[in-house]
Order: structure tokens, then C-alpha cells, then sequence
């Protein structure tokens, strides 16, 4: 028997080789891919992905190293920062949604006016950062002393700073609609943004590293010259698009799932390997994480890697889905969308629990703090400790489909809020009770994080199928998705989340955190700097719980909505073939 | 009776008859019904709701954010012996303050000039009783604090990070604390509790230097006069975070020193060039003498009596990272007295250059290995090179003898 099964694994594998070997370079019937392509997704998607991660190490956030170790910007004035160019978000969001939706193309009486905008913002920007502002304004005047007692910035620095964004968003608002409409004819619209950013992204990277804007000794001036720098920065980008590429990879459904799963998980492993070497290199820095030549040199040297490998291969990886010409995209009007999105119960469900949640921003990465202020983590150690905590989450990802079907999503979510509140404050009492035991203290909150993590896993996935299902709802009451319209939640729930966020902040600002990190090192400042916000988060989390109870939406109701689904397309397809309309890209199920 | 499992992959055990017509109406039991190509019933006044709502988000969350993040420039509390000075948030334009009474800023409506537009109206009624920690946290631009004569309590973290500070000056009525040259110690002269990080920069002034040279560039003058600092024969403990981020080389502690707290000596540090800092501790000394020893200026080690490498005798208490990120102190000795030594206490003093370590790559201890372990030692109080791809801890000397001085 196992020599039967053992000779019929062989033909399988044989099988499999000669069919790859087959089709090389052209798909077998039925299929769009030929198994060349599966090479290029391989290496340009986990090179993309790879570089984009390593990208995560550089942002204009308190807790990047070249923020906490270089720059030492005041904790508190990136919520200020965040203040100032709230308002202005508003408008620019609207505009940017306007473009976006009709994909860059835009009448020309429109395109010109939007143009015309943007250039004006960028305009403004540029004269804001070349002209003192302040100089118009009484400098003993209340609105004027006022700036300057902001943190770490200063009148001058507030008006650079909400230049620099006028300036950010006139520039890449403009980039938007001239490379949108000159690339995506030819490149796609998900591929089109890597050429048009990588080599000043790569410039970007080098300079970020070598541009010693860090040692201006004045605080206000530092701030708003990092602030547009990573502005300047920010405008290009290195996303992971190819990955969003292959999900049109074939009209095929099985062979885009099988795309997916094979060669789209394997070329994470890129980035899997990286994660372990870089911390490797940077241990062996004589200042590791706060070694400037991480900067100057690791992250610059292996981004360009990736992001050479990224545009070798990109242009092998084709999307094929059918759909109508760009032009004739259906356009969906504005306050329709609007009122459609809004009589999605779920989606306020689910802004509910990220208002809920929102009681934790503006907290200190706590793994960070564990792993490079209580263990001093650097090198191999570290690569393996954060290799071990990730790891958990995957053996519980086999497992997944039977929780899922176990479980109702409801059960799921409730079990994930509350072990978050357990495992947090497990987590604060360990930092309040044996703070400065570091065995300890840190044994316990690597064992929590373990546990935390592969509890993590079917949730996660658990959510990724519930936001599908939450589409397909939409589709039944509005007749459309309308994912960019769930964006107006973050309307509403934006003003109160920036507030909610200066709490914690202002907080730590009390116990000794601002810009020098180094304030970690005393035991009983961890404490309060740490273990405090934590408790408030485990309190979000038990929150959290609440708005779940009202979760309704079960598998039952979502096979009736997919019935109803079904049936309008079928009879819209039967009414189109009946009145000669193509019929392209109607997909009944 | 048992309960029924669910099972979410059930398919439907009926099948729904839609007539043509109602595709678009037709309304799932339990789920609100669509509502496609319809007008919406008074969409007019929903639409302005909205536009209200949002509208008055947005100005309320500015207008507390803006109050929330807007702090006075002098906060104080009210406690039971007079004011505890809790902030200090510097206008970005105040180089020296005085902690005395409640203090108020005044603006010169008439004066355009920014730095000096503004003066600091004082409540003698309110006197300042003490100075909360953090009071003033990462300031760059105060170069100069004086504290009054009833400020009766400074918590060791107070001027925690001020980067600028060059001297605190103490009202000599104080009854508990005083100055030397602008350190900040006890008024026994027992507890050194604050040497500014800018210190060097006043020294400068006062002894005629210009500019800051880079370590390489540094002399032997320069290291005597800037970087050299005795530690009064008085004093019997090194405040917590006393002497970090300063950019002394050479450091003499008295023997009777017997606390050293945490991160005393943390990370001292001055230019490597202009891009970049290094580690200035070269190294640590201590010294014996009968002579009353008050002035911290160092002319010459004979002055100072009998003078040894590293941590005086005596010693008992070395804090958590007390002595840690000082990669250029090249050699420790831990004396038989030494009973405490906490985490991380000499992390980091040691680095790797060309295959070589250098740093501390051996602690001497002058207890043996039993009675050393009757010492309490907390995790990682040794620093670790890297080996084979891991990190170890140096090797302890026990029972080692004290190198003698060059």
C-alpha cells in the first residue's frame, strides 16, 4: 500500500514537472498564466514586498529609529503636527477622492481647475518655506505666543509646517493625475505608480540617511525641516502593488486563488529572510539600532536591491481581468454613495469599535520598548525573538477554517477583544509588579505576546472574510460596493480620534517623555510611561467587546444576500443579451 | 439535551423565487432593505445634518485639541508647604529662569524683538516649596537656572535632558541645597545632584576657549580645564541621572563615595566630528586625602593625595546603568565593598573595531567568586560582545588586584 501511494506521489510530482515544463511558456487551456509568470511573481512580488517592509524602517514617527535616536523629536509635537494639517486634510481628501474614483481621467474643463488648485497649494507651500510668515503678524500677540508655547515648535515652524503640507498635497495631487493618465494605459492601474516613483524614492532613501538635518541644534527648526523632508519623501511610493496586481491576474477564479496561495505566500519568505538578517547586520554596528549607518548604509543598499528586482520583473506580471474602458467607468454620485455606506449597520458597527479602540493612540510601541529598552535586543537574539513571536501565528492559520466554521464571527471577534484585555494586563501587571526584575518581567510578556499572536491568526482572517461579506452586503443594499465611500466613517470618527490621541501623549509628556527615549532606561519611569497607557487600552478592549453583541450578520443571511446577488445578475445579464449589450465581465455565480 | 453546533458552511436549504421586477427591492428577513437608483426622503436636510455634523466635528475637535496641547509657560501646583513647580514649556526664547515664586510671562506689546520682548512678573505671596520631576524635559534653549531660597525639594529627575543647561545657581539662604560653580549638590555637600550637561560650555566661557574642538582635536589643556571634574571629597552618593549626557573624560570620585545611583554616569558623550557624537568617558578615577577637598577643578593628581584606577573603595551601591554606553572606558574594578550592582549597570562598554574588542573586556572584581556572589547583581550588569552570531558576557577576574596607574 505505501509503496502504491509512494509511486503514486512520484507520478504526481512527475506529472506536475512535465505539466509545468508544458506550459512554460504558454497556460493550458482554460487557463491565462503560464507558469513563467509564477517565476516573475515569485521574485517581483517578494521583492516589492520585501522592499516596501524594509521602508517601514524610515517614517516620520516617533518610534522610527532615525526619529528616537537622530532626529529626538518631541513626543508631543506629532499630534500638533497631526492638528495642523487636519483641517486642510478635509478639503484634499475630497478632491483626491473625486480623482480617484474616475481613475485620473477627468474632463478637461475639470482636469484644468484641479490643476490649477494643486499648483496654487504647491504654490503656497513653497513660499511659506522660503518666506517667514511670522514677520506679518504681531510677534507679542496672543495668537503668535500662542504658537510659540506649542511643543517643540514655534510660530515659524507652525507656519513652515502647514506650508509643508499645502505644498505635499498640491504636489502629489498633481503627480496623481499626470502619471495616472500618462501610465495606466500602458502599465495598468495598479503597476503605474512604481515607475513613476522608484528612482526618486531611491534618491529619497539615500538622502533621508545622509542629509544631516538631525543636527540642527534648534529644536522648531528641526521639526519643520524633518517634517518636509519626510514630506518630500512621502510623496513617492514604493507600496506593495504588484501583490494588488495579481489579484486580476486571471478571469480564471481557481487560478487566481492559486496564484495567491502558492506563488504570492512563497515570495513572502524574501522578506522573512530579511527580517532575520538585517537586525544581524545592524548588531554588528558599534551603535546598533541608533548606529546612523543604518541608515546610511543597510537600509539604502538593500531597499535599492529590492527595488532593482521589483522593476526588472514588474513588467512580466500582467493583469488580465476583463473590465469596461477606463473612460466608461460607471460614476457614482457623491451623496448617493454617501447615504448608501450610511445604512451599512456593520460598517457603524465597526466604526464604533475603532472609536472604541482609538483609546490606545498615541501609546509607545510596546514591543519595541521590550525588546530594545528591558531585553536591549540586538542581532541574531533579536532577529529570533520577533522571528519566534511571529511564528506563532501560523501554526493556528491551519486551523482557521475550523474555527470559522465553528464559530459565528460574533463568538470570534468577542473572543479576540477580550484576550487582548487579558493578555494587556497581564502584560501591565508583570512592567508594575516586576518592572525591574528584567528576567522576569520580560519571560512573562514574550510568553504573552506568544499567546497574544496565535490568538491573533483566525481573528485576523476571520475579519479579512467578514469585510468581503460587509462588500457583498453593501452590493445588496446599494447595488454597488462603495469602498471608497467608507472612507466618510473616517469623517466622523477622524476629529474625535485626534483628540482621543493627544490624551496619552500628553501623559507621557507628564512622566518624562518627550524626545530623548533614553528616559525608558529608569525602571520606574517605564512604568508609568508604559504600564498606565496599557491599562487604558485593556480597558478599550474590554469596550470593545460591546458594539460586537450587536453583530447580527451570519452565514445564513449572507447565502441570502449572495442569492439575491445572483438573481440581479442574472436577470440583468438575460435583459442586456436580450437588448445586444456586451455582456463582458458579468460573472452570475 | 444537546445544543446544536454551529456550522457556518452550511448552504441554504431553500431557494429564494425573485420575480424580475423585485431584484432590486426585494428585502432579506433580518437585513435592512436595499435601497437602489431611488431618491433618498428629505435628502435636502440630511444633507445638511451631515454637513453640520461633520462641520462641528471638526471645529470642536480643533478647538480641544488646541487647548490641550497649549501649555503655560510656568505650571505650578499648590501643596501643603507653599508651590511645587510642575512644567516648565519654554517660549522657544528663555535662556535662564528663576525658581522662586509663582512666576507669570509679560509681553512688550511695543518691543518687536522676540528674545527679549518679555519680562517675568513675580508673586512673592507664592513661594516655590519644590520642583516636581521632569519639570523641565528635553528643554535646548535655558542655559541658566537659580533656584530660590525656599525651595525646599528637587527631585533628582527635575532638569531632566536640558541640553543648553550650563549652570544652576542656588540662592545661598537655601537650607538644603547649594552650588559649585553651578553643579547642584546638597547643602552637606553629600549628594551631587545635578551637573548640567551643558557645563562645558560655561567652563569655556570661563576659561577663555572658543569653540568646542572635536575629541580627536581635544588637548591636554582643554581635557584639564573642560573635561576633568573632581567629585568633592564631602560627597557620599552621585544623584540618579547626576552627571549623564555631560562630555567629561576624566572623573574623580572621593573615597566615601558610597552610592553610585542610577544612570549617574550614563552615556557621556561630546563631538566626534560634526556629523556625529562618541563617548567621552576615558576614565575613572578615585583618590584618598585627609585634606578637606571642595573645589572640583583639577590642577594635578598630587593635589588630590593618593589617586587609583577606577571605583573607589568603599563603594556600595552601583545603580542600574550607572555606568552604561561609555565605550571608551578601558578598564573597571568593582572593591570587595560593592554589595549592590544593578541591571545593566556597565552595559555597552565595550565595542568591537577591526576584529578587536575594546572597551571593558573584563571585569575585575576584588571579591573571590564566593564572596561575589553574595553581592546582588541584576541582569546584564556586565556588557556582552558578540560570539558566534550571539552575545556573552565578559569573564569576571575575581579576586583581582587594582592596576596601578601609569
Amino acid at each position: 500500500m505505501s509503496n502504491n501511494s509512494g509511486g503514486s506521489l512520484m507520478g504526481k510530482v512527475k506529472g506536475l514537472a512535465t505539466e509545468i515544463k508544458t506550459h512554460w511558456n504558454t497556460p493550458a487551456e482554460g487557463k491565462y498564466v503560464p507558469y513563467k509568470e509564477y517565476k516573475d511573481i515569485f521574485i517581483a512580488v517578494g521583492s516589492n514586498y520585501a522592499g516596501s517592509k524594509i521602508l517601514e524602517y524610515i517614517g516620520f514617527w516617533a518610534s522610527c529609529y532615525l526619529i528616537m535616536h537622530h532626529y529626538k523629536l518631541p513626543y508631543l509635537t506629532f499630534s500638533v503636527i497631526g492638528i495642523i494639517n487636519m483641517p486642510l486634510g478635509y478639503i484634499t481628501a475630497l478632491i483626491w477622492w473625486f480623482v480617484c474614483d474616475n481613475l485620473g481621467f477627468l474632463p478637461k474643463k475639470t482636469e484644468r481647475k484641479i490643476y490649477a488648485v494643486y499648483i496654487a497649494m504647491a504654490l503656497f507651500g513653497i513660499s511659506t518655506i522660503v518666506f517667514d510668515y511670522t514677520s506679518l503678524f504681531n510677534p507679542t500677540s496672543p495668537f503668535i505666543t500662542y504658537l510659540n508655547g506649542l511643543e517643540g515648535m514655534n510660530a515659524t515652524a507652525c507656519f513652515k509646517t502647514f506650508g509643508t503640507h499645502f505644498l505635499y498635497s498640491g504636489w502629489v495631487g498633481a503627480r496623481n493625475i499626470f502619471w495616472r493618465k500618462k501610465l495606466i494605459p500602458k502599465f495598468g492601474r495598479y503597476k503605474y505608480s512604481l515607475y513613476s516613483d522608484v528612482i526618486p524614492k531611491c534618491i529619497m532613501v539615500v538622502l533621508i540617511g545622509w542629509l544631516p538635518v538631525y543636527n540642527i541644534p534648534d529644536v522648531a527648526t528641526r521639526v519643520w525641516v524633518a517634517n518636509l523632508l519626510f514630506a518630500t519623501y512621502n510623496v513617492f511610493g514604493f507600496g506593495n502593488v504588484l501583490e494588488t496586481c495579481t489579484k486580476s491576474i486571471s478571469p480564471n477564479l481557481q487560478e487566481r486563488i492559486f496564484v495567491r496561495s502558492y506563488p504570492i505566500k512563497m515570495s513572502h519568505f524574501a522578506h522573512s529572510i530579511i527580517a532575520i538578517i538585517l537586525p544581524v547586520f545592524v548588531g554588528m554596528l558599534r551603535y546598533e539600532w541608533a548606529d546612523i549607518n543604518l541608515y546610511r548604509y543597510i537600509i539604502p543598499i538593500t531597499f535599492i536591491a529590492f527595488a532593482v528586482f521589483t522593476m526588472f520583473f514588474a513588467g512580466r506580471i500582467k493583469e488580465r481581468i476583463p473590465q469596461p474602458p477606463i473612460e466608461k467607468k460607471v460614476e457614482i454620485k457623491f451623496w448617493d454613495g454617501l447615504f448608501g455606506v450610511l445604512r451599512n449597520k456593520y460598517l457603524l458597527i465597526n466604526t464604533v469599535v475603532g472609536l472604541i479602540d482609538s483609546l490606545g493612540n498615541g501609546m509607545l510601541p510596546f514591543v519595541t520598548i521590550l525588546y530594545l529598552y528591558t531585553f536591549r535586543l540586538s542581532g541574531l537574539p533579536y532577529s529570533l525573538i520577533v522571528a519566534l513571536v511571529s511564528f506563532a501565528g501560523t501554526p493556528p492559520d491551519f486551523l482557521s477554517p475550523y474555527f470559522l466554521k465553528r464559530f459565528s464571527y460574533k463568538q470570534i471577534m468577542i473572543f479576540y477583544q477580550l484576550s487582548r484585555a487579558i493578555g494587556n494586563a497581564a502584560i501591565a501587571a508583570a512592567i508594575w509588579f516586576c518592572g525591574d526584575n528584567l528576567s522576569l518581567c520580560g519571560t512573562i510578556c514574550i510568553v504573552v505576546l506568544f499567546f497574544m499572536e496565535m490568538t491573533k491568526t483566525v481573528p485576523t482572517t476571520a475579519g479579512h472574510d467578514m469585510n468581503v461579506r460587509i462588500g457583498d452586503y453593501q452590493m445588496y443594499l446599494s447595488g454597488e460596493r462603495l469602498e471608497s465611500f467608507a472612507g466618510i466613517f473616517g469623517w466622523f470618527t477622524g476629529p474625535i480620534t485626534s483628540f482621543v490621541g493627544l490624551i496619552i501623549p500628553i501623559f507621557l509628556l507628564k512622566f518624562g517623555f518627550n524626545s530623548n527615549w533614553e528616559v525608558l532606561f529608569v525602571d520606574a519611569s517605564r512604568r508609568s510611561i508604559i504600564a498606565i497607557p496599557i491599562i487604558v487600552d485593556v480597558i478599550g478592549f474590554a469596550l470593545m467587546t460591546i458594539p460586537y453583541l450587536f453583530w447580527d450578520y451570519d452565514s445564513k443571511k449572507q447565502n441570502m444576500v449572495m442569492e439575491v446577488l445572483k438573481r440581479r445578475a442574472e436577470v440583468t445579464q438575460k435583459k442586456a443579451e436580450e437588448e445586444g449589450v456586451s455582456t463582458d465581465g458579468v460573472y452570475t455565480g | 439535551m444537546s445544543k446544536k453546533k454551529i456550522d457556518n458552511t452550511e448552504e441554504l436549504d431553500q431557494v429564494i423565487n425573485i420575480p424580475d421586477d423585485e431584484i432590486w427591492t426585494y428585502q432579506v428577513e433580518g437585513l435592512a432593505a436595499p435601497h437602489i437608483g431611488k431618491p433618498y426622503k428629505n435628502a435636502g436636510a440630511k444633507k445638511a445634518l451631515l454637513a453640520i455634523i461633520i462641520l462641528i466635528a471638526v471645529s470642536l475637535s480643533c478647538y480641544f485639541s488646541v487647548r490641550t496641547v497649549q501649555s503655560d509657560t510656568f505650571e505650578y501646583k499648590e501643596n501643603s508647604q507653599g508651590y511645587e513647580f510642575s512644567k516648565f514649556s519654554n517660549t522657544g526664547y528663555i535662556k535662564e529662569i528663576t525658581i522662586d515664586y509663582v512666576t507669570e510671562i509679560e509681553y512688550d506689546q511695543e518691543n518687536p524683538d522676540v528674545t527679549s520682548n518679555f519680562t517675568f512678573i513675580k508673586d512673592e505671596t507664592m513661594p516655590i516649596t519644590s520642583i516636581r520631576e521632569y519639570a523641565l524635559n528635553c528643554d535646548g534653549v535655558v542655559e541658566v537656572i537659580n533656584i530660590g531660597p525656599e525651595v525646599l525639594e528637587i527631585d533628582g529627575k527635575s532638569f531632566y535632558s536640558c541640553w543648553a543647561l550650563q549652570r544652576i545657581e542656588v540662592d545661598e539662604n537655601n537650607p538644603n541645597y547649594c552650588d559649585l560653580d553651578g553643579v547642584l549638590y546638597s547643602k552637606d555637600m553629600k549628594t551631587l545632584i545635578c551637573y548640567p550637561p551643558n557645563h562645558d560650555q560655561y567652563l569655556r566661557t570661563k576659561f577663555g576657549y572658543e569653540t568646542e574642538p572635536y575629541r580627536a582635536d581635544a588637548t591636554e589643556e582643554y581635557i584639564r580645564d573642560i573635561q576633568t571634574y573632581v567629585v568633592p571629597a564631602t560627597v557620599e552618593t552621585l544623584g540618579e541621572l547626576s552627571m549623564n549626557y555631560t562630555n567629561l573624560r576624566r572623573i574623580y570620585l572621593p573615597e566615601g563615595l558610597k552610592r553610585i545611583e542610577t544612570l549617574a554616569l550614563f552615556k557621556l558623550h561630546e563631538p566626534k566630528d560634526q556629523w556625529s557624537n562618541t563617548p567621552s568617558l576615558d576614565n575613572i578615577y578615585s583618590y584618598k586625602t585627609d585634606a578637606e577637598i571642595l573645589d572640583s577643578a583639577f590642577t594635578s593628581q598630587e593635589a588630590l593625595g593618593e589617586v587609583y584606577l577606577s571605583l573607589p573603595e568603599g563603594l556600595e551601591y552601583i545603580g542600574s546603568d550607572a555606568v552604561s554606553y561609555n565605550q571608551e572606558l578601558p578598564y573597571v574594578y568593582i572593591p570587595s565593598s560593592v554589595t549592590y550592582i544593578g541591571h545593566h549597570a556597565f552595559w555597552d562598554t565595550l565595542y568591537e573595531e577591526g576584529g578587536e574588542l575594546k572597551g571593558v573586556t573584563e571585569m575585575n572584581v576584588a571579591a573571590d567568586e564566593d564572596a561575589f556572589k553574595d553581592v546582588k547583581c541584576g541582569d546584564s550588569w556586565r556588557p556582552q560582545y558578540d560570539y558566534m552570531l550571539f552575545k556573552k558576557s565578559i569573564s569576571i577576574n575575581y579576586s583581582a588586584q587594582r592596576e596601578n596607574l601609569e
